[in-house]
């Protein structure tokens, strides 16, 4: 059966269902990849062009009970980086837009006045949005009752926060990279998506067997349903252990060991708001947790950054930053970065009192938030010291320090959407041992192994399924699940070689907008000063002539030149 | 018996091979294949993987033995023939290795794939050698020796490379130990002590002690002979998360621990004791799915045999409730758990009994095999051939 893209012209209100060709299916999947893909032609508009593309894309095993598959991916480009990004996300709206008969939605253009997209199978239009401009997202998403799932910008979408999110009304956040900042310009507030199509399965019996397969895997897996693991305590589960490795950033980068984080752990989070499981639609994991109130929890990146990384251990106030970040509409690594840069840069930290004012004041670019609203690069060089700013191509960088896993550092630098954790995910076998141990202090074969890690979650991320499954299943099962979905053979090997496609076109898109090796780099701090060594450990500077040689073993490795450039100019014109 | 051979190969920015001539070739030419970063291909001294790929029905493309190693990481083990091998071997075995972590492959014999390091080639190559012993076993005992090669095979291997387990001239530290280093130092060693004395392959075991409300049990994915840094501190109550990469044995040895009150605890996966944990004399019985539903207490002399999964499944539950009095119990086509009150000499020992007494009763039963024709109850413990004919949704 074909599948269906919507495409959107907010310029003139001008809506359409089209058929997507199946053959650009077979060679990018769906979500990143055909999102990626759906870029091609306008990859080098700035990001506020109208002509911008931003494309809604679920993967082909979304409206099936393949596990963690109920994800979207959000692509456009990045105001905050300038890269082609894209942001996966669960809930319940991927799989509400799959039952309203679409693989995905693309819309383009500016509307001359606020509006919501609505959605269902029986069609879409344009609803005026004038009263919602200037609301939080839960006033947004309450709002629009009876819509199904809605994806909301807030306050910070609106007025331009380059880090601000789209947020799904189930407290799932589109959160990197500012594509609520996209929208906004776009004067989109919401898309609300609704239907009651159901999924068909090629080959029910395979697809069972491969499902049952996974679940196996995920009991198996200690980090899923382990008694310590996500399953229990939500990703906080891993503040202790960045502890114990002492590679918790600490005060901007400075140091790697915050000694009062078990005031955010995993069980102090349960202990202090009974956190109840919560996930996304379908999925046995249930990793996000939840307060009695309802309220969404903070993941670890968020509590690590709002906590050590500002040097603030009290767990309300960081769940307090949490809820203001969500509501209006902002990334919370982004944020709590770039008040850290802030704060080493005027010489003091903001105090725990001072941060959810000043978040607000971001929303509104009030004050001081309107500098803070540009991210910690713009912000640092805004301030003489462009060094502060712990980011890649502009993106902040999360809540792994890098002298603490050298895969994790080479990783940073070659991700396509800037420092992001996510694009390789190294922590996965560098800090937990999934699917092997690799020496997280030596960058031997690594260049290899990000390689491949990229290729892996570009694929994964065009399924789309959530990279957690894969600390206990495999590529292998997810492909006897794609298999099984669509009776066509998929194996590990061909989705490896999809995801190669999907990351060197992102390479390409980045090379014509300028990005070079010189963009593949760490912050100085990294190469010169050393991490909170002790308790046996040892956190060296990184050594920077060994990590150059990596990052020029990967570009060989990947098929580039030295310099990470493309020898063939024409690479675009070779693919489908 | 041919001594074993092996031949490896590694890719970084350049593709580095090594052993047996052949054989790293091989490897290397598989490598440039796939996406991977290691393979391991070998001919193991002992020919069960080859026996099986040669008993098997001249359909099937894969087996499917039924341990616990292969239905929860393997899923089967693709077989490929000599005649598909002709001409370009590398890309035959390639071939099935995308989709697969490891092949049989006629006249050459295990091939394996690391995706993420070299390492994880080795440990795809023990499991699917694992998991092949295991399934070989189980089908000489039922169905004896079909190929001229096996029964002279396996009187070597019952020979001459089969010396009986024992803890004979190992030294053990006497319980109960309070000292953390001096816990880590005793599980490092005990450790080793598995894998030394043919308990287990590196990869294929945990291993814990308590000391007061900590546990300290060995990481996930670690070898037993190679512990150092891989001992995570947990506690009992769970107020620290730390242990987050901890085995996927915890909770099982958190149970044990309340419901015994011993100190030490030893997981391993010893050959026989798998093997022999599989048979089953019920006829009849309603239960398919036996290494996992089976809620029956079976015994294979003094030492209970329960079903159950590993990490989140049920063995955690199972094994408990059965393990304190003989200090010892089997998980049905997995391995065994031992306990120790003080130390882990008692444990370490209760390992050495099961598996030395699993292996008397194999052979008693092969040797009675020999001699007479078999009955086995319920019991499709051998695995299963998966054909060629069979649909691709099969």
């Amino acid at each position: 059966m074909p599948e269906t893209i919507l495409v959107v012209d907010l310029s003139s209100g001008r809506m359409r269902r089209e058929e997507i060709p199946p053959g650009l299916l077979a060679a990018y999947l769906g979500g990143r990849g055909l999102g990626v893909r759906l870029l091609r032609g306008r990859h080098t508009l700035s990001p506020f062009d109208p002509g911008m593309p931003v494309v809604f894309a679920v993967g082909p095993l979304c409206g099936t009970p393949a596990p963690t598959s109920a994800r979207l991916s959000v692509v456009s480009r990045s105001p905050l980086t300038g890269t082609v990004y894209d942001c996966s996300s669960g809930g319940r709206f991927a799989w509400r837009l799959r039952a309203s008969g679409l693989l995905a939605i693309r819309v383009e253009g500016r509307s001359p006045r606020p509006v919501v997209l609505a959605v269902t199978s029986a069609g879409e239009e344009l609803l005026p949005a004038d009263g919602l401009w200037g609301k939080n997202v839960g006033e947004t998403v309450r709002a629009l009752p009876d819509r199904g799932s809605v994806a909301a910008i807030g306050p910070a979408g609106e007025n331009g926060v380059l880090f601000a999110s789209v947020m799904m009304g189930e407290g799932n956040a589109v959160g990197r990279g500012g594509l609520g900042a996209v929208l906004g310009r776009k004067n989109l507030k919401a898309v609300t998506v609704d239907g009651d199509l159901t999924t068909r399965v090629a080959d029910p019996r395979r697809f069972n067997r491969a499902r049952a397969d996974v679940l196996r895997l995920f009991r198996a897996s200690p980090v899923i349903f382990g008694e310590l693991g996500i399953s229990e305590y939500g990703t906080p589960a891993l503040v202790d252990l960045m502890r114990q490795r002492r590679m918790a950033p600490t005060e901007n980068f400075r140091r790697t060991v915050f000694e009062d984080s078990s005031a955010y752990s995993g069980p102090a989070i349960r202990a202090a708001y009974g956190a109840k499981k919560d996930g996304c639609y379908g999925c046995p994991i249930r990793c996000k947790k939840s307060a009695a109130d309802g309220r969404r929890l903070p993941e670890y990146e968020t509590v690590s950054h709002f906590g050590a990384l500002n040097g603030i251990a009290d767990l309300h106030a960081i769940v307090r930053s949490n809820d203001a970040c969500n509501e209006l509409g902002m990334d919370t690594i982004s944020a709590a970065a770039t008040l850290s840069a802030w704060g080493e840069a005027r010489g003091r930290f903001p105090s725990a009192d001072e941060i959810a004012p000043l978040l607000h004041d971001i929303a509104h670019r009030r004050g001081d938030g309107d500098l803070l609203a540009e991210g910690s690069r713009r912000v640092a060089e805004a301030m003489g010291k462009p060094e502060l700013s712990m980011s890649v191509k502009s993106l902040e960088l999360p809540a792994y320090d890098p002298r603490g896993a050298y895969g994790m550092a080479l990783a940073y630098a070659t991700s396509n959407r800037g420092g992001c954790h996510l694009r390789a995910y190294p922590i996965s076998h560098e800090i937990l041992r999934k699917p092997v141990a690799s020496d997280r202090f030596s960058f031997s074969g690594k260049a290899r192994m990000i390689k491949i890690a990229e290729d892996t979650n570009a694929a994964v991320d065009s399924l789309v399924a959530c990279k957690f499954a894969f600390f206990g299943a495999s590529l292998e099962e997810y492909a006897e699940l794609l298999a099984g979905t669509t009776g066509e053979r998929h194996t590990p090997q061909s989705l490896k070689e999809i995801g190669e496609r999907i990351w060197l076109t992102e390479r390409f898109y980045n090379t014509r907008n300028g990005f070079t090796r010189a963009d593949d780099d760490l912050p100085e701090r990294f190469f010169t000063e050393a991490g909170s060594s002790g308790e046996g450990i040892d956190v060296p500077p990184i050594d920077r002539a060994r990590f150059g040689e990596e990052l020029t073993k990967y570009y060989r490795i990947r098929g580039l030149r030295d310099d990470g450039s493309f020898p063939d100019d024409g690479f675009l014109e070779g693919l489908p | 018996m041919v001594p074993g051979r092996v031949g490896i190969a590694a890719r970084d920015d350049v593709t580095l091979s090594e052993g047996a001539p052949d054989l790293s070739r091989l490897a290397a030419d598989v490598l440039s294949r796939l996406s991977c970063l290691g393979v391991v291909a070998a001919s193991p001294s002992l020919p069960f993987a080859e026996f099986l790929l040669r008993r098997a029905n001249a359909d099937a493309d894969a087996i499917i033995p039924l341990d616990t190693e292969t239905r929860t990481f393997l899923h089967d083990i693709p077989i490929v023939r000599r005649e598909a091998l002709a001409g370009d071997p590398a890309r035959a075995i390639a071939t099935l290795l995308s989709n697969r972590k490891g092949v049989i492959a006629e006249g050459v014999g295990i091939v394996a794939t690391g995706p993420v390091t070299l390492e994880q080639a080795y440990i795809h190559y023990s499991s699917v050698f694992h998991a092949a012993f295991v399934k070989y076993l189980l089908d000489a005992l039922q169905e004896g020796f079909v190929l001229p090669a096996e029964a002279g095979a396996f009187r070597a291997f019952r020979e001459t490379l089969l010396p009986p387990s024992t803890a004979e001239g190992l030294s053990f530290r006497a319980g109960p130990l309070d000292d953390p280093e001096e816990v880590l130092s005793e599980i490092r060693a005990v450790g080793r002590f598995t894998v030394l004395r043919g308990l287990v392959d590196s990869f294929f075991g945990n291993i814990s002690y308590r000391v007061g409300e900590t546990i300290f049990i060995s990481q996930t994915a670690a070898s037993l002979d190679d512990l150092a840094g891989c001992i995570d501190p947990v506690p009992m109550d769970n107020r620290s998360t730390t242990g987050i990469t901890a085995s996927s044995e915890l909770l099982a040895h958190r149970r044990i621990y309340e419901a015994t009150g011993a100190r030490a605890v030893l997981h391993g996966h010893p050959k026989f004791a798998v093997a022999m944990s599989m048979p089953c004399d019920v006829k009849d019985c309603p239960v398919k799915d036996c290494w996992k539903d089976c809620t029956r207490v079976r015994m294979l002399g003094d030492t209970p045999i329960v079903a159950g999964e590993i990490g989140a499944g049920g063995l955690a539950v199972r094994v408990p409730p059965v393990i304190g009095t003989p200090g010892k119990a089997i998980v049905y086509g997995h391995g065994v758990f031992a306990i120790g009150r003080t130390g882990f000499e008692e444990a370490f020992r209760s390992m050495v009994d099961v598996e030395n007494r699993c292996r008397e009763e194999y052979f008693r039963r092969l040797d009675a095999r020999m001699r007479r024709t078999p009955s086995f109850g319920c019991g499709d413990f051998s695995g299963r051939m998966k054909r060629r004919a069979q649909s691709k949704s099969e």
